[in-house]
């Protein structure tokens, strides 16, 4: 069930601002790991706490997945979660030469390398733009080759209601797909919409 | 006589963003389009001087616009503007006839470079 939380404008800014964010974080990761990386346009929705998870496993599509946690703090507050396909510790494991410790403690540190990129690289892009102090936690592994439905239980999400913000990674002729999510509690998103006021004024 | 420049972007906030950064002194007429295929119709429509084209679009992107355009005789000159800021995707369009890539966040400074480079702006 969506609600809307933000006005038209705010949205309009945030899915540009995101959408600068995002490329950066590609940009990033295609360093990294030496391919093209396909972006897609920013998805922003509002979602009530207990629609999370779904909303969260029909991004992970059908296969087993991995998702990695990250908050981030300050001005901007909230939470990161990246989440990993089928297939796709295995891809980036062969991507970095990893060889054979693709199923151990190597593929995990692998997602959290990963992850750390893309969120530092988006988020620090997004606050960039506002002119926001950002900081984020360390990245943990939330859910490892997990069945899609059971990557983040409801009760680990506090807010009632939460402002959802997803791109998506992809990489040309292979499988990884990884989503970027950005959850921010509903009472973190006013100070969002103060930044996107100020952004708004700007332009 | 003014040039007639067509901004495509999916973002109406994005769109407003590069037309602000455009010199004030630069005597245009501004259409804009939501997606590739509103910029092939204003494209067709004919007049068009200079494309300023987003590359992640829903609908039809960036790069099916310029491989539209190459088909069909590019008859105008065509700057990217993308946040997708990969040494690649820089590459691919160039290699596709843009003419010019500009990393979004736009910069005023480097649009202004671009267009006198290729004399748009004396």
């Amino acid at each position: 069930m969506n609600v809307e939380i933000i006005s038209d404008d705010q949205r309009d800014a945030l899915q540009e601002i995101v959408n600068i964010g995002m490329g950066q974080a590609g940009a990033s990761i295609a360093r990294v790991l030496g391919e093209f990386v396909e972006l897609s346009v920013p998805q922003i929705s509002a979602v009530d706490a207990d629609a999370i998870p779904v909303t969260l496993a029909t991004l992970a599509g059908s296969g087993v997945a991995s998702a990695v946690r990250q908050a981030f703090l300050g001005e901007l507050r909230g939470e990161a979660i990246v989440i990993f396909t089928e297939h796709s510790a295995s891809d980036l494991a062969e991507l970095l030469s990893y060889g054979n410790e693709v199923d151990g403690p190597a593929s995990r540190e692998l997602l959290l390398d990963i992850s750390n990129v893309l969120v530092g690289a988006c988020l620090g892009g997004i606050a960039e733009l506002l002119h926001a102090e950002i900081g984020f936690s360390a990245p943990s592994l939330l859910a490892d080759q997990v069945a899609p439905g059971e990557l983040v239980q409801a009760e680990t999400i506090a807010a009632r209601c939460a402002l959802l913000v997803e791109v998506r990674f992809g990489l040309e002729k292979r499988v990884f797909r990884s989503h970027l999510v950005m959850l921010m509690p509903e009472d973190a998103v006013a100070a969002l919409q103060r930044a996107l006021d100020r952004f708004i004024e700007e332009i | 006589m003014s040039v007639s420049v067509l901004v495509v972007d999916d973002s109406s906030m994005a769109r407003k963003m590069l037309i602000r950064a455009l010199p004030p002194d630069w005597d245009i007429t501004v259409r804009q389009a939501a997606n590739g295929i509103e910029a092939l119709t204003a494209y067709r429509q004919g007049g068009v001087d200079v494309i300023f084209l987003d590359l992640n679009m829903p609908d039809m992107d960036g790069y099916q616009v310029l491989e539209t355009l190459r088909r069909e005789d590019l008859n105008c000159l065509v700057i990217v503007v993308s946040a997708d800021i990969q040494e690649a995707a820089q590459t691919r369009v160039r290699a596709m006839g843009a003419i010019a890539f500009i990393k979004k966040p736009v910069d005023a400074a480097r649009v202004k470079a671009v267009l006198m480079e290729y004399g748009l702006l004396l």
